[in-house]
């Protein structure tokens, strides 16, 4: 049996961008982003494997594979479902058509509704639900006072600071699908090459399991050295007194704040807040709330339904789906070469390259300069204490000869690299530079975050040293200019650059590897749950800014409370954090703090109403509740 | 820190009532200056220097505004207090204070009161405002909510 299928992005369906593959048997064939996969879709919002097609008898037959975001037959979510001659699929930000290659395509399969009856029920499909009309459906229904969606790291800080304001566990539903908050942080951070002996680019008083930021991790570190006889963690509290003046900035061990959330979902009773669920489709109901639909993964529903509603007063959203994004060549790369290796983001899985090359040596490229570059450079240094026959070269577009300029500061530049200790100038999170900001107008606020935001890294001596060996041993070269292309020659990957480096020449570079490092964006529309509420309650977006030049990249409007206004619903509120409200009125949304500001913006924002069950938090509930985080007591 | 200006004035006012203030009292009474009629003049050396941040406190902002960041180091906070010291020390020398004063306070007395108020002010930035106020490390040290 002979299946064509032909994929292209739903956005932009023209014939350069259609790629047709011809799958033979009557698989199973899987759907997914990982090279593994019988169908690669190079997309973030794609699971590794996402779905799988099977020919049943004379129907073409596609399952989702519990993927993250849910797999459509013509726009209709499904689980398992016979794709018709002339339907169109829809995973990621991708369209998938098939067609029987064999005599059967000429037959008109019937289509049949998916397994389980629709879900979400009919009601979802008007802007306005009402909750009577779903109890009556059979479906079961919760109701509670504050519902988070997300699930991870936004989620767990506003339920923190809830549960410290006064919120029993009992009135608080998470919907998520790790039970871990940190779960998804933690993967980044180890594809990027940050295990959790390393340290993250975070500060010492931004605690994600400590709404008051004291004690720090620098004095806990401190704390737990001295403890074990180590006079050397007297260091850490010095690096907080002199940073970054007269000493490094204090950056936290990855292990030691996972470790730290950990504790605090126990405190707060994460785990009977947490619901395991995958968001389908979220509502505004007649009375003031909201409803949301969502789907048990197979794995936690045990013998029960696994399609649910929960109801809540207030919203928060942390679902901006932070995405790793590869530069337009090597996208296009990647399209045609979707079973290759040899083109790495670094956010994604991609150990099984250093053992190759620790092992086989080779010559890795790296494209970008941020953080995720320095990290990545620091990684392969490592492998080059196990073979010296490693070689790195890396591109930038160009070179910096000095920092960006704001008001009368400069930017310190070294190395063709901008540095400085955090993404954002630091008094971003909380001092003049958070209030110039949020009360600019939206096009200076774009104005100022361009000036304020771009790729850069800490200036750590470690790497710092490691690129002037580099350069001094002959290890490292770095160049400068615009990528023209690339292509597949003899195994290895050449890339063609119109060097900018004196005068104007071609350059080819070999390389085995070209590790993306060019970050992470989040597409709120990539999502569809995201974006059905962003057509269906016509949401504003923020102006664009350096950090997302397309409108696409753009964080939801919100109020300086974090509050998506276009949700409103009677007393019912929607609260967003995180890159959802990317180039809003506060720069930092995706950092450790920015998470915590959000949060104490909008659980602050919600006691101003006198939300149900909220209390004010004044200066003796807010000393007794940290005496409490203290005694590892709940709150 | 990453304080604003309305943030300086605020957090001194603040650590000057919550803090100083009570200290000088128990500094006061631990010299016997009840006795012999100086109660208040450790109160006045206090207050001078309180005022002296003040003044210096546009300053600060101006020199903030040379740093990328436009932060405060802890560092900074440390060096400038006692400067600020130094400053209040030479204005009552100068005499500029003996209106207010019953005597001048010696040096090593006026240091002596100074390290009593400076210690705990100084953890009280580091660790202490924020475990009442949970708004105040958002709001560049100033009080009330966000």
């Amino acid at each position: 049996m002979k299946l064509e299928l032909v994929i292209y992005p739903t956005d932009s369906n023209s014939s350069s961008n259609r790629h047709t593959i011809n799958l033979e048997g009557s698989g199973p064939f899987t759907l997914g982003r990982t090279q593994s996969c019988d169908v690669v879709v190079p997309d973030q919002a794609v699971s590794r494997v996402h779905a799988e097609i099977t020919i049943d008898g004379e129907d073409i037959v596609i399952k989702d594979a519990e993927s993250a975001n849910g797999t459509r037959l013509d726009g209709e979510e499904i689980t398992r479902a016979v794709w018709p001659s002339g339907s169109i699929v829809t995973i990621g930000s991708y369209s998938i058509e098939a067609t029987r290659k064999d005599g059967e395509a000429s037959r008109t399969s019937v289509k049949i509704p998916p397994t389980g009856g629709a879900f979400p029920p009919p009601q979802f499909d008007s802007p306005t639900v009402d909750v009577g009309a779903l109890k009556g459906s059979g479906l079961p229904v919760e109701e509670v006072d504050y519902l988070a969606l997300g699930g991870g790291l936004g989620s767990f800080i506003w339920v923190d600071h809830l549960r410290v304001f006064g919120v029993p566990a009992a009135n608080i539903r998470a919907i998520g699908v790790d039970p871990e908050p940190q779960a998804k942080y933690e993967r980044l951070c180890l594809n990027s090459q940050i295990p959790r002996r390393e340290r993250l680019r975070s500060n010492s008083i931004s605690t994600p399991d400590n709404i008051w930021g004291f004690p720090g991790y620098a004095s806990r570190e401190t704390w737990v050295d001295l403890k074990n006889g180590k006079l050397g963690g007297l260091k850490y509290i010095f690096q907080v007194f002199g940073e970054p003046a007269i000493a490094e900035s204090y950056t936290p061990r990855a292990g030691d704040v996972f470790e730290s959330i950990e504790a605090e979902a126990k405190r707060i009773g994460w785990s009977d807040i947490w619901v395991a669920g995958r968001i389908v489709k979220i509502r505004k109901t007649t009375d003031g709330r909201f409803a949301v639909a969502y789907r048990v993964p197979a794995g936690h529903a045990r013998s029960g339904p696994r399609n649910k509603i929960l109801v809540g007063k207030h919203l928060h959203i942390a679902m901006g789906y932070p995405a790793s994004r590869y530069l337009d060549d090597l996208q296009d790369f990647k399209r045609e070469h979707p079973k290759s290796d040899r083109v790495i983001n670094a956010y994604e899985q991609h150990d099984e390259i250093y053992d190759k090359l620790e092992k086989n040596g080779g010559i890795v490229l790296i494209r970008g300069r941020g953080i995720v570059a320095s990290r990545i450079l620091q990684r392969l240094w490592e492998a080059r204490a196990k073979n010296k026959d490693i070689k790195v070269l890396h591109i930038m577009r160009s070179r910096i000869v000095e920092g960006r300029k704001f008001d009368l500061a400069q930017r310190h530049a070294e190395h063709d690299i901008e540095y400085q200790p955090f993404n954002w100038p630091k008094s971003c999170w909380g001092g003049s530079l958070r209030v110039l900001l949020e009360q600019a107008d939206p096009a200076r606020r774009a104005e100022l975050m361009q000036m304020w935001g771009g790729t850069t890294t800490a200036d750590r001596a470690d790497w710092d040293a490691m690129i002037t060996e580099g350069k001094k041993d002959g290890w490292y070269r770095p160049f400068f200019g615009e990528v023209e292309g690339i292509e597949l020659k003899d195994g290895r990957i050449e890339t063609k650059l119109e060097s900018s480096q004196g005068f104007k020449e071609e350059v080819r570079l070999d390389a085995d590897y070209i590790v993306d490092c060019t970050g992470l964006v989040a597409d709120l529309e990539a999502n569809p749950v995201l974006r059905d509420i962003i057509s269906t309650y016509k949401l504003e977006r923020n102006n664009i800014s350096g950090r997302s030049p397309e409108q696409r990249l753009s964080g939801l409007k919100v109020t300086n409370d974090f509050e998506v206004e276009g949700m409103r619903n009677q007393s019912g509120r929607v609260y967003v954090s995180g890159v959802m409200a990317l180039n809003g009125p506060y720069a930092a949304v995706d950092s450790f703090l920015g998470l915590q500001y959000a949060a104490l913006r909008s659980v602050a924002g919600l006691a101003a109403q006198r939300a149900p069950t909220l209390k004010q938090l004044g200066p003796f509930r807010s000393a007794s509740q940290w005496i409490k985080w203290c005694r590892n007591e709940t709150p | 820190m990453t304080p604003t200006l309305m943030g300086r004035f605020q957090t001194r006012i603040l650590l000057y009532i919550f803090l100083a203030l009570p200290i000088t009292a128990c500094v006061s009474l631990y010299l016997d200056l009840l006795e012999i009629g100086r109660f208040w003049d450790p109160f006045v050396f206090i207050t001078a220097m309180t005022v002296v941040g003040l003044v210096l406190d546009p300053v600060y902002m101006q020199i903030q505004r040379f740093r990328w960041d436009n932060d405060w180091p802890f560092a900074f906070q440390f060096f400038f207090t006692i400067l600020e010291f130094g400053i209040t020390v030479g204005l009552m020398n100068a005499g500029l204070l003996d209106a207010l004063l019953v005597d001048r306070i010696e040096t090593s007395t006026a240091l002596f009161h100074f390290t009593l108020v400076f210690i705990p002010s100084f953890v009280a930035l580091l660790a202490g405002v924020q475990i009442f106020l949970v708004h105040w490390r958002f709001k560049g040290g100033e009080l009330g909510r966000l």
